[in-house]
């Protein structure tokens, strides 16, 4: 049915979709209303240690409820501007499913420019949500568990140690690595120590207790769950891949550009009709922003895909994966590709 | 080409751009709610008038009200929507659907090929004889920069034409630019889009407008085709008159002037000022009338600013004429009754050799 609208909505309004045509009359009757998002009413802001900001939302009651772990991208309008970035849930689902709210935990010194923007919001205000996203769950294992986290990392190792019932056997050690004095929710680590009796945990500074070569490698036996800076996730892998240990994790800085070349090549971007002499250094969202063209851009990290287009030729070199893609028609996010061959972009 | 007088070219340039520097830092939540605004009211005007349209066999009076009201609608989304957001005025809201890249308007030509050949070639070599293909659309003799023609004679009457087909003529321009049906093709110009696609364009949005108004709305009308037949043609009838109507009296009015292709290379900013300052006209008039032509009435400033949201172009405008008498540079403005007669002098002017 909402394809046969699409559709009509397409030849007749000119309008790539029904309820995109409709959206700003729907926004007049219920604030915060955006096509392909959920609705989200904030119920408390609170501004923590070193301007750091608790966030607790109330999703509508479509909104499909996470697994402990995974995280949502968030978009609020500030100045007329929709600004979207990616936070991994701080509460358990059941949390979710008993009083129909989330918590976020948001670190103010690596997105300064968006948490300001939040620190604003108030209390009853909507904003936008994604469905929760991402595979960084507890795992199926039968092994003890290593949760190794950095800074804002603990996010979703809290969603998931609430998540644990009482009664589970597994053991489970959070090492928890932040700069002196910075270390969140220690009351919360604690009350889960004493509720968990399988649960322990270290709070550590890599000035005082040194880096996490020490502490994972007498755990070669367990399942490591890492979250946290690039650089702390780098050296867990590269640990993980000599002792062959089972590793998750999910990091969420962004990634720069690791070319497999460091010759710079000349090539050619088609987009929208207009063509561009471009290097093969920086992604095409760079690319298309330095020449001015019209994109939307998102979180400039290959999560909330709304710089995503139609690569109609072309290869495209994943930079958080280096994974190549084909050379044929797909789905690509600007942010995250970068150019490998000529590339044309669909209209 | 006017010679350039004593104009202190670099000053023009830093006073406008800091013009333009104070808006852009002052864009935000204000103008996100008003374009989102005016969105609204399209809707409600475009449903109301397609719904009256209907009901003319109750009472014809409603039947005019649906034209009215639908032609309402159609001009808000060519001018103050479509035209506005295509330019890129909307793109700083990221928001994914009021933005030049996915906007597509209610009228017969392709949103794309207009961005392409409107935005880049007009608004870059505006008014200059041989760049500028907008210059007459190759219909009128509108300047003694082009040859007299025994057609020229009764060209009022093309001009006429032009302005009840507009919407097609805006369409057409662009293959007649490109001179894709006839014409001689040049060697040396760079096709940025093959015919081919230009011609798929043209054909499949041009038809999909004649579906929609002449034959899927009358349709769902059931017994009631013609009135909605009628109604739809007197609404994008309306529509064309007032397009061309205000945008023959931004760019065409007796004092415009057109440019050399010698004289416009390598021009500083300070310069391209300067040409488009000349080569654009106002209309003076209330808020509503602005909103209605798409602060087109404001042709100077849009033609100095194209990407800023053109409501803001009202506050803008005292501080650029300030700016044009300090340089002695003419603000070309006037009532439209003023305008358009300029207008019309022009195109009888230029009738004759």
């Amino acid at each position: 049915m909402s394809a046969l609208f699409n559709s009509l909505s397409k030849h007749l309004l000119h309008h790539q979709s029904w309820a995109g045509y409709w959206e700003p009359v729907i926004q007049c009757f219920k604030p915060g209303w955006r096509e392909g998002y959920f609705r989200a009413q904030v119920k408390h802001v609170q501004v923590f240690a070193e301007q750091n900001v608790e966030l607790v939302l109330e999703p509508e009651k479509a909104w499909p409820i996470h697994q402990a772990g995974q995280h949502i991208a968030l978009t609020i309008q500030t100045d007329g501007r929709l600004l979207t970035r990616v936070f991994t849930i701080a509460s358990e689902p059941h949390m979710a499913k008993q009083q129909g709210q989330i918590r976020l935990l948001i670190r103010s010194q690596e997105i300064g420019a968006f948490t300001s923007k939040l620190t604003s919001l108030k209390s009853g205000q909507w904003l936008n949500i994604s469905e929760p996203k991402g595979q960084f769950v507890m795992p199926n294992t039968a092994r003890s568990l290593i949760m190794l986290a950095g800074g804002s990392g603990i996010t979703p190792f809290i969603a998931m140690l609430k998540s644990i019932p009482a009664d589970s056997k597994k053991t489970i050690t959070l090492l928890y690595y932040a700069k002196p004095n910075s270390h969140w929710l220690k009351d919360e680590l604690e009350q889960l120590k004493q509720s968990l009796s399988n649960f322990d945990y270290h709070l550590l500074e890599r000035s005082k207790d040194g880096d996490a070569t020490t502490w994972l490698t007498p755990n070669a036996h367990k399942h490591w769950l890492v979250c946290g800076p690039a650089a702390l996730y780098n050296q867990a892998a590269a640990l993980a891949k000599q002792l062959d240990t089972p590793i998750d994790s999910e990091h969420f800085s962004a990634v720069p550009a690791v070319l497999a070349t460091s010759d710079k090549h000349e090539l050619t971007l088609t987009h929208q009709g207009k063509t561009f002499t471009i290097d093969n250094q920086q992604t095409l969202l760079t690319h298309l922003q330095a020449n001015k063209q019209p994109v939307t851009v998102g979180c400039g990290m290959g999560i909330c895909h709304q710089c995503q287009c139609v690569k109609k030729q072309g290869i495209v070199r994943d930079i958080r994966t280096g994974e190549l893609s084909d050379s044929s028609e797909q789905l690509i996010q600007l942010c995250i590709s970068q150019p490998v061959s000529d590339v044309e972009l669909s209209a | 080409m006017k010679t350039t007088k004593t104009v202190n070219f670099e000053k023009l340039a830093a006073q406008l751009d800091s013009v333009k520097a104070d808006v852009k830092s002052k864009l935000g939540e204000q103008d996100a709610k008003y374009i989102r605004r005016v969105i609204v009211c399209q809707r409600v005007f475009e449903w109301s008038g397609r719904i009256l349209l209907m009901l003319g066999f109750i009472q014809p009076v409603l039947w005019l009200v649906g034209v009215l009201s639908l032609a309402t609608a159609k001009i808000l989304d060519n001018m103050e929507i479509g035209h506005n957001v295509m330019h890129g005025q909307y793109d700083w809201m990221n928001d994914k659907y009021i933005n030049s890249k996915s906007y597509e308007w209610d009228i017969a030509c392709d949103g794309a090929s207009w961005n392409r050949v409107h935005n880049y070639e007009h608004h870059t070599y505006t008014n200059i004889i041989g760049k500028d293909r907008d210059f007459g659309y190759g219909l009128l003799r509108l300047s003694s920069d082009f040859r007299w023609r025994v057609k020229n004679l009764w060209q009022f009457v093309t001009y006429l034409l032009l302005s009840v087909l507009f919407q097609w003529g805006v369409s057409y321009h662009e293959m007649a630019a490109e001179r894709v049906f006839f014409g001689k093709k040049k060697d040396d110009r760079d096709y940025k889009v093959p015919h081919s696609e230009l011609k798929k364009r043209f054909f499949s949005k041009g038809a999909r407008q004649l579906v929609k108004d002449y034959l899927l709305f009358p349709l769902l009308a059931g017994p009631l085709f013609l009135w909605v037949f009628t109604g739809n043609l007197a609404a994008n009838l309306l529509r064309n008159l007032w397009t061309s109507t205000i945008i023959f009296c931004g760019h065409f009015t007796g004092e415009v002037e057109t440019f050399n292709q010698q004289g416009c290379e390598n021009e500083s900013q300070g310069q391209w000022y300067y040409r488009q300052a000349l080569g654009s006209s106002n209309i003076k008039g209330g808020n509503l009338f602005h909103v209605m032509t798409g602060h087109l009435s404001y042709q100077i400033e849009h033609h100095l600013f194209p990407d800023l949201p053109a409501k803001r172009y009202r506050e803008i405008a005292p501080k650029v004429q300030a700016i044009f008498k300090e340089h002695g540079i003419h603000y070309n403005t006037g009532g439209f009754f003023r305008q358009y007669f300029s207008v019309v002098k022009r195109i009888v002017r230029y009738s004759f050799p």
